[in-house]
């Protein structure tokens, strides 16, 4: 009988596992939706902070984030995911002064107001890192390097 | 707290490690369940003591009074830079040492080396002056009130989620990307110290210490584990995980250690598993015009507790099962006899969690943080201002490995001495490993919870 209760146990974890494995290939290829733009909704992106728009572009593109007169990228966080040995590039046009800051590898440049800045670097290190605007520590893009 | 200091956030395990991994938990449950381990060992600490001179050398007054000492400063110094430095967190001396340095380094050296916080506790070692400055002038020991014995370790596991509600929920909520700022962590440090010294007043040094003070009980916890201890002034070697089997007789150490699994859980669940029930929550609070920065502490809060009621839920149930093998002792004493199986658990948390953070916060410490503290941009006390962070010491895949490996040792650990334990209770060896298959369901539980928590994308 316990045998018995046992074996149940391992075939509801295996039932688990495989769920998992099946439900999180789901997940990844849903990653790639391009959200529409909503462009100045305080309301909404300014409690949380980390809305739920996200944008994911192919790697051999340039990457524009647009940061609004209220010092927030348009259309949320924008979301580069690449693998490590990449070439990163991305452009902030800013519609406000402000300095970007790419945490971890550690790069900062300044953009004037209505200007625009580019970066362009190899992915180096793995992880996840975030690029923000220093002054308001608001953040403007999350980056992905997998292995 | 991932967001006030790290620069470099983890990458989810993939989803084929995870497999693997929860398959191996499975494969080595059933061995390590059916191997012939028919008599408890672990009860029985064995304890060896190590050389005379050694332990005269460490626990004599000179050691212990500088290691006091040490301890004072160095909380003296954190306070001072939360309120005088820089507000940048991951600038500023306080945040890292209070959060990293201690707070994840004396549980990981802690279950290595022994109870090593002991000496260096600061609200121990001002107590332990006052106490002795008030014998030698009232001619006297201070008398103090009779701690209740019902209230146990509860303190310390209220403090434990409170300390961590400051640091993940009470910092994270100003809407950006900052996390706590230094100086309120100063100013809760400076709080805490004026509590815990009046409880010690009260209640007398030892006594809060192992009860009540925070620190002292959650650190002493991960202690257990290790192989060295102190006894009656002798320092001694026993066997490994043996002085876990007594530390949860204190009424409310089931609490503490849930409450340790259960805020290492939410952190990582916060940003991951948790992220779109939280943002629901938060949307319906907002929405009634509740304010913005309060509705969302209260959601964050509500799902802190949530994890809590969920862990403990789980363990008990567990317990509950038990309950129903023929010859089973109370409910309550199961509760109790148990909880120290979670131990083990909650250590792999901590380390999967927190172990590259660790990893890239102590070069910090040890670097800029050093030379810096205040982190004004002027000062290089040791030449190291200018130094920075590598991330590339620690490679993904190194990352999840070790993750990986400690969910996995962590659960062969729980395991054990839940077998160990259970052998105590039902001396028939059929029995104890009946009872066994609800404390592995918990085991398994908790493993594949941690690796689930682990593989979820934080995007």
């Amino acid at each position: 009988m316990n045998t018995r209760t046992a074996l149940i146990g391992v075939a509801l974890v295996v039932v688990a596992v495989v769920l998992f494995v099946v439900l999180s290939g789901n997940d990844s290829s849903s990653d790639t939706t391009i959200n529409a733009n909503t462009p100045g909704n305080e309301a909404g992106s300014s409690g949380n902070g980390n809305g739920k728009e996200t944008e994911t572009e192919p790697k051999p593109q340039v990457t524009k984030i647009v940061v609004g007169k209220d010092g927030k990228p348009v259309g949320g966080v924008a979301e580069i995911t690449v693998n490590q040995g990449d070439e990163i590039h991305f452009e902030v046009e800013s519609a406000v002064a402000e300095e970007v800051h790419v945490h971890g590898y550690d790069l900062m440049k300044d953009v004037p107001a209505g200007g625009t800045v580019s970066f362009e670097f190899p992915a180096e290190i793995e992880g996840i890192f975030e690029a923000e605007l220093e002054g308001r520590g608001e953040q403007i893009l999350e980056l992905k390097v997998e292995p | 707290m991932a967001h006030a200091l790290a620069a470099r956030q983890d990458l989810p395990i993939p989803a084929w490690l995870f497999a693997w991994a929860a398959s191996i938990v499975l494969i080595v449950s059933f061995f390590v369940l059916s191997a012939a381990w028919r008599e408890p060992k672990l009860e029985d600490e064995r304890p060896r003591p190590l050389g005379q001179r050694l332990s005269a050398i460490l626990l004599g007054l000179p050691v212990q009074a500088l290691c006091g000492a040490v301890g004072v400063f160095l909380l003296g110094f954190a306070v001072y830079a939360g309120l005088e430095g820089t507000e940048a967190p991951d600038r500023n001396f306080a945040l890292t040492f209070l959060f990293v340095t201690c707070w994840l380094g004396f549980p990981f050296f802690s279950a290595i080396f022994g109870d090593i916080f002991r000496p260096f506790n600061p609200w121990r070692a001002v107590g332990r002056a006052v106490g002795a400055g008030f014998a030698a002038i009232a001619g006297q020991r201070a008398a103090h009130a009779a701690y209740p014995e019902r209230l146990g370790r509860w303190p310390a596991a209220i403090g434990l989620l409170a300390v961590v509600w400051l640091e993940v929920i009470y910092g994270a909520s100003g809407g950006v990307a900052v996390g706590l700022d230094p100086h309120a962590a100063g100013v809760a440090a400076l709080v805490y110290s004026v509590y815990t010294l009046a409880m010690m007043a009260v209640f007398g040094v030892e006594e809060w210490c192992q009860r009540g003070e925070i620190f002292s009980v959650y650190f002493g916890m991960f202690a257990r584990l290790g192989i060295f201890g102190a006894r009656e002034g002798r320092l001694e070697r026993r066997r490994p995980f043996s002085a876990a089997t007594t530390w949860a007789t204190v009424p409310g150490s089931a609490a503490v250690v849930i409450a340790s699994i259960a805020s290492t859980s939410y952190d990582g669940a916060s940003e991951g598993a948790f992220k779109d029930g939280i943002e629901s929550v938060f949307n319906r609070l907002a929405d009634t015009g509740m304010d913005l920065t309060q509705a969302l502490r209260l959601t964050d809060t509500i799902f802190m507790l949530a994890c809590f009621g969920g862990v403990a839920l789980v363990y008990l149930l567990g317990v509950r099962g038990m309950r129903t093998v023929p010859g089973a002792p109370s409910f309550a004493k199961l509760r109790t006899g148990f909880a120290h199986t979670l131990i083990p658990i909650a250590l792999a948390y901590l380390v999967a969690h927190y172990f590259s953070l660790f990893v890239f916060q102590e070069q910090a410490q040890f670097g800029y943080l050093l030379s810096d503290p205040l982190g004004t941009g002027h000062t290089d006390l040791f030449g190291t201002a200018g130094s920075g962070i590598d991330f590339k010491v620690l490679s993904a895949n190194a990352i999840w490995y070790v993750q990986v490996g400690a969910l996995i040792a962590g659960h062969v650990i729980g395991l054990t001495l839940a077998h160990d334990r259970a052998l105590v209770y039902w001396p028939d060896y059929r029995k104890a490993t009946a009872s066994q298959y609800w404390m592995l369901a918990v085991m398994v539980a908790f493993t594949c919870f941690g690796l689930y928590l682990l593989s979820v994308s934080n995007g």
